[in-house]
């Protein structure tokens, strides 16, 4: 106890210098454990909106099928599209549950200079489509009629029975009903009729893609390859591809973020050493002092380890606590960089994590300070003490 | 008993040796008080560091009641400084940051002995300073630092007490007091060691060795 109060008073004895280092290290500590919690939520994110959509795969033009089918997750403007023919001939194949059409695209709305997410599905499926969708207000029934995304509609202030208007395009849509908040990307769009998607985008016979469910999910590989041998033109990405995908996107940008963690990890190390190292020559004398009362080198040695142990634990857990508290801001910052990010918390925290994190930066730290320990434990009483 | 033989230490400052003992014999007897002196670069510190057991003698032999320094292991060593022998500095290096109380029991601590709060409180009585108890160095003067220094040198119930310089630092009313607590702890039963300056202080002494030159030219 009595050497914990000392290597406590000793850091305490330059506090700007063990503040700082100790900052370096809650910095790296805050950096490594976002990473990884980021990691977690990501995949429970992926996992969660997988579970979510009611398809077993999409059936999208030839190209680039995993950019196109992640695009219809996400919304954008997609330059390719299928002709509907192919969803006659997808629906007549063998073992198919069912197959709808969707046409996705951006409609600008130039006096509100806004630019809406429109998703046109056939909104009969809706139940197959989204089964867990909980809808406040009705289904659309008639062309002009729409769903909206709950992000959307409570940034416009719009409630079931509200109207919308896109005077560029000479439409007033009516909004019957409002999705409830899923925590996905799903939140953001507008959900028109599929008709209404294809008059409004002058595409009367194209889709952007079309979403398959199959009676036997075991199947699965066997209907596909059997629908991609029947119907050219086509690419088939079943829903597990596209997150495969995604999290193989993720991957990359994890294994970038861990390699400038454990720099910044290393980096702190040698704050840590430096910092001991400068502690150790400032009590010269003092060591000398200890070996003289009776402390031995293993003493000694234990006495400025437990000092680097005390700033590194300290670090970690400030670096936890900045870590916790600021996962909104690294959430915030990753849904603007990454291309696709799943809907939910990004950042799951986990104890193991937490732990795993916390027991890597002390080790590091705990080696940084071996060397400085050793320094002082070679430290001759005689000279230390002559100054 | 302390017995000094032939004991010779010499330093190498790079290419130059320092002779800074030169034969010395000495005998310390038990409960002895032993006053060192001479001028600077004598070779008082040396001397001191080597019946502290802190350093070796580069010849000659060293004995510390029935062992012999100079044929210690480094771990026998550090056993012999902290149940023999209790150090007293010129300044007197109190930890900052641990308090009195703490700064004492620190040498029981090293030897792994749990030192009894009572223990303490009488060994800061003795040195007059049971009120100080929860002080922090820096909260006490000079006197009452050294007397804190001679506390922490007594909580091993050590045989010997080496003291160097150990009013170097203070004024002639707390260098009194300070003396005065090492003659007491000799009237105990201690054995006391003290290199000095203060020629005065130094002939209350029971004997007085004077050294010049690394050589012991009066004892």
């Amino acid at each position: 106890m009595v050497f914990l109060r000392l290597a406590f008073t000793n850091l305490a004895r330059h506090k700007t210098r063990s503040v700082l280092t100790m900052l370096g290290i809650a910095v790296s500590a805050a950096v490594l454990l976002s990473i990884l919690s980021f990691n977690k939520g990501f995949h429970k994110g992926l996992e969660r909106e997988l579970q979510r959509t009611g398809l077993h795969f999409m059936v999208v033009p030839s190209g680039c099928p995993h950019e196109v089918a992640s695009l219809v997750l996400h919304g954008s403007v997609i330059p390719k599209f299928l002709d509907l023919s192919v969803l006659e001939k997808v629906k007549a194949a063998d073992d198919i549950e069912f197959a709808s059409p969707l046409l996705v695209s951006q409609l600008p709305n130039p006096e509100e200079g806004r630019v809406d997410l429109v998703y046109g599905m056939e909104m009969q499926k809706i139940g197959l489509l989204k089964p867990s969708w909980e809808i406040d207000g009705k289904i659309p029934e008639g062309e002009n009629e729409v769903l909206m995304g709950s992000e959307v509609a409570s940034h416009r202030g719009i409630k079931p029975g509200s109207t919308i208007s896109y005077p560029n395009i000479s439409r007033t849509f009516t909004v019957t009903g409002i999705v409830k908040k899923t925590g996905s990307q799903d939140d953001a769009f507008i959900y028109i009729p599929f008709v209404t998607a294809q008059a409004v985008f002058k595409k009367p016979s194209g889709a952007t893609a079309i979403g398959v469910r199959v009676k036997d999910p075991a199947l699965l590989t066997k209907i596909t390859d059997a629908l991609s041998e029947k119907v050219p033109g086509i690419q088939i990405v079943t829903m597990n591809q596209v997150m495969n995908s995604i999290a193989n996107l993720a991957a990359s940008a994890k294994a970038l973020s861990l390699s400038m963690a454990f720099v910044a990890i290393i980096v702190s190390g040698f704050g840590v050493m430096n910092s001991m190292l400068m502690a150790v020559f400032e009590r010269t004398q003092e060591i000398g002092m200890m070996r003289a009362i009776g402390a031995s080198r293993p003493d000694i040695f234990r006495i400025i380890l437990k000092e680097a142990a005390l700033l590194t634990m300290t670090g970690s857990l400030t670096g936890l606590f900045l870590s916790v508290t600021g996962s909104g801001l690294i959430e915030a910052f990753v849904r603007k960089v990454m291309p696709y990010v799943p809907g939910g918390n990004m950042v799951s925290f986990d104890a193991g994590i937490a732990l795993l994190s916390i027991a890597f930066i002390s080790f590091i730290g705990i080696l940084s300070g071996l060397y400085p320990a050793w320094k002082a434990s070679r430290i001759s009483p005689i000279e230390a003490i002559r100054g | 008993m302390i017995e000094l033989a032939g004991v010779e230490k010499i330093y190498k400052r790079g290419a130059e040796e320092v002779h800074a003992l030169r034969g010395i014999d000495l005998v310390i007897s038990v409960a002895e008080f032993v006053s060192i002196v001479g001028p600077s670069g004598a070779g008082k510190t040396s001397l001191m560091h080597i019946l502290g057991c802190l350093d070796l003698p580069t010849r000659g032999s060293v004995k510390i009641g029935p062992m012999r320094a100079e044929h210690m292991t480094e771990k026998e060593l550090v056993g012999t400084r902290r149940k023999k022998i209790g150090f007293v500095f010129q300044q007197f290096y109190l930890i900052p940051g641990l308090s009195v109380f703490d700064n004492v029991r620190l040498p029981a601590v090293f030897s792994r002995r749990p030192a009894q709060k009572g223990e303490i409180e009488s060994l800061l009585e003795m040195v007059g300073l049971q009120n100080r108890t929860h002080h922090l160095p820096g909260q006490l003067s000079g006197g009452e630092m050294q007397r804190v220094a001679i506390a922490r040198a007594l909580v091993n119930t050590p045989e010997i007490l080496l003291a160097d310089e150990p009013t170097g630092n203070l004024d002639t009313e707390n260098s009194e007091k300070i003396f005065g607590l090492l003659k007491s702890l000799h009237l105990r039963g201690y054995t006391v060691v003290m290199v000095t300056h203060n020629q005065e202080l130094a002939g209350r002494a029971d004997r007085v060795v004077t050294l010049k030159d690394g050589r012991i030219v009066k004892s």
